[in-house]
């Protein structure tokens, strides 16, 4: 397996997307959360 | 099953074998038969990760798991995506640059021998086991609930797989997986749309929803407090989910070979990396929607008579013993607070249409009466369990195929029971491709002498020829221990507690290779074995009632003790040798 930081897709480097996943992560918990108080 | 539905199924797991061995056209050495060449684009490394950590335990437990205990199961999922990153940056460069064929190869270069075959061992130990379960749970459920032979359904579920695993290796799981995966969405969608289509008129999934929600069905997010207290017995919380299973499934998609085993199929780091950080964006809403499924048959219940046991085979042998009538006073209870519960549902909806109680009074009251049930189904199954001590009285993994059976049109019923069969498939193939991976890179070819470099060929053909051998061998094992596997409760949680047995161990050896440089091979195997029976031993004081610590903290516990060990140890050895280049420099 060779690595090629050219074909990063969508994003410049790696680190985007890795806030894109964390930050979607804490989306997901808030909208969680707001389906649970909303429907309880 | 209606002869439609045995047609359906017949032809969609004839059409998986034969797609199988289609694409089994791999070369025919380890390169070829373990990791697909490393050919794979992402999508379909992410297929593959998705088929093996989704097994037919996932799709049978889950909605029974929600409508039981509620939807807060899915917090034990936020730790993955962190896992995905730290994966990414960690682990997926530091194999790809080794090339290794398991991620226990790479142990041997930085420690030594022993802790390579240790952590292997665990590895197969813990896999071949759950791999045993996961033929064992859908059988059992099938076998019970149409009436089929355990042992036969069993042989079913783990020998036909066998037959395009051992011939087509990691490519034909791969490709099988992907038409494995698109078919269980499709199912699992028209299982939920069905859910709601069948409810009565006028209410539709908010409605749904609101009623699942007043039962407390909708506790997506917990945080695990009771009286101002952090309660570490509490299995799903937020916390417990985003630190153990954070551990957990940096342990399972880091050192599982099972998974592991996935992404190196990929053909560039890249590839790799992006099955695996789509996996941190599926995954959680993937599972939330099973879950959904779980909560809104609740309510489905709610408004149709609710089984007081979902077991239907068991519940009917229980009548046919003398504890007939205490069980039918039970369930007539049972069924009169069930009309009650439907009544309060539809004044719940109706709130605003002039009713006489609040919404809050009658959401209390429909708590209470939920409660009630739930205690009418504990002495219903303790009265089953006097009446066939026997028995498995735990029935959450029938509910949502009770429901498949009993309310699902004609070809749809065989299409869910494919399904089950399909997502079975998809896991044990992935782990028994992996086991013999490991068999053969860990133990045989370290073990025995190689044939001269002149007979390449004949080497290749040679090696190809024994892991397709272990493939068989392991798929044997698995179903021999699927044959002694029962009473084991929720089964999915039962294959997650025995990972957390081992997982935490074998991830803190990974972390102090990763990041502790001054710790050698010495001091690392002995604090694994120190720490795995420290984390078997707090598994079994929880087990007695002397401590209260939920399974999934089980993998922090591992993971700290053997770095914190480790590091103790190291201070009374001598300083490890110079490593290899290739390894040090990483």
């Amino acid at each position: 397996m060779e690595d090629n930081p050219h074909d990063i897709p969508l994003f410049k480097k790696w680190s985007q997307w890795y806030l894109l996943v964390v930050g979607f992560l804490v989306l997901l918990i808030v909208l969680f959360a707001w389906f649970t108080k909303y429907f309880s | 099953m209606s002869s439609i539905d045995w047609i359906v199924l017949t032809v969609t797991l004839l059409a998986i074998i034969t797609y199988g061995l289609y694409k089994s056209s791999a070369s025919k050495d380890l390169d070829g038969y373990f990791l697909s060449n490393r050919s794979m684009p992402w999508y379909l490394v992410l297929l593959s990760i998705m088929g093996t950590q989704a097994s037919a335990i996932t799709f049978i437990s889950a909605p029974g798991q929600a409508f039981t205990d509620g939807m807060r199961f899915v917090q034990y999922y936020f730790g993955l995506p962190l896992a995905m990153v730290v994966l990414c940056i960690t682990f997926v460069p530091r194999f790809a640059k080794l090339k290794v064929y398991t991620a226990y190869e790479f142990l041997e270069g930085r420690f030594d021998l022993k802790t390579r075959m240790f952590t292997s061992f665990l590895f197969l130990l813990q896999r071949g086991l759950s791999t045993g379960i996961s033929i064992y749970a859908p059988s059992i459920i099938l076998s019970s609930l149409l009436g089929w032979n355990i042992f036969f359904t069993n042989i079913f579920m783990g020998g036909l797989l066998i037959i395009y695993t051992v011939s087509g290796g990691a490519k034909a799981v791969a490709y099988t997986q992907q038409l494995q995966m698109i078919i269980i969405f499709t199912g699992m969608f028209l299982a939920g749309y069905m859910i709601v289509h069948q409810l009565p008129q006028g209410i539709g999934l908010v409605e749904a929803l609101k009623v699942s929600g007043a039962s407390g069905k909708l506790n997506v997010i917990t945080t695990g407090v009771t009286n101002g207290k952090f309660d570490w017995s509490d299995r799903y919380n937020l916390l417990s989910g985003i630190i153990g299973g954070f551990f957990l499934a940096l342990s399972y998609f880091g050192t599982d070979q099972s998974q592991v085993g996935r992404y190196l199929t990929a053909k560039n780091t890249t590839e790799s990396k992006m099955g695996l950080l789509m996996n941190g964006l599926v995954k959680v809403p993937m599972q939330f929607l099973i879950l959904l499924i779980g909560a809104l048959l609740f309510t489905f219940y709610q408004f149709k008579p609710s089984p007081v046991f979902y077991n239907k085979a068991v519940e009917e042998k229980a009548m046919s013993t003398p504890y007939k009538h205490t069980l039918q006073r039970v369930k007539d209870t049972y069924d009169g607070l069930n009309k009650s519960q439907n009544n309060l549902s539809v004044a719940y909806l109706n709130k605003n249409s002039g009713q006489r109680l609040t919404s809050e009074q009658i959401k209390d009251s429909l708590r209470g009466i939920n409660q009630q049930m739930e205690q009418l189904r504990g002495s219903y199954k303790k009265s089953i369990q006097k009446a066939l001590p026997l028995a498995d009285t735990n029935d959450t993994n029938y509910i949502f195929l009770r429901f498949v059976v009993d309310y699902l049109p004609v070809g749809l019923v065989g299409l869910l029971i494919a399904i089950i069969f399909l997502a079975s498939w998809g896991s044990i193939a992935a782990a028994l491709n992996s086991l013999a991976s490991s068999t053969m890179i860990d133990f045989h070819l370290r073990f025995t002498k190689k044939e001269p470099l002149a007979n390449l060929q004949e080497r290749a053909k040679s090696e190809y020829s024994k892991s397709r051998w272990y493939t068989f061998g392991w798929g044997i094992f698995c179903m021999i221990v699927a044959q002694f596997a029962n009473r084991m409760g929720s089964l999915i949680e039962a294959v997650n507690v025995l990972g957390s047995l081992f997982y935490g161990v074998i991830l803190g050896i990974f972390l102090v290779a990763f990041y502790i440089k001054r710790v050698g091979g010495h001091a690392v195997f002995w604090s694994a074995v120190i720490s795995e029976i420290g984390v078997v031993t707090v598994f079994i004081l929880n087990q007695k009632g002397i401590i209260g610590l939920s399974f999934l903290w089980l993998n922090v516990l591992g993971a700290l003790l053997v770095i914190v060990i480790a590091l103790l140890l190291q201070i009374f050895l001598p300083a490890p040798k110079k490593q290899n280049p290739a390894i040090a420099g990483l």
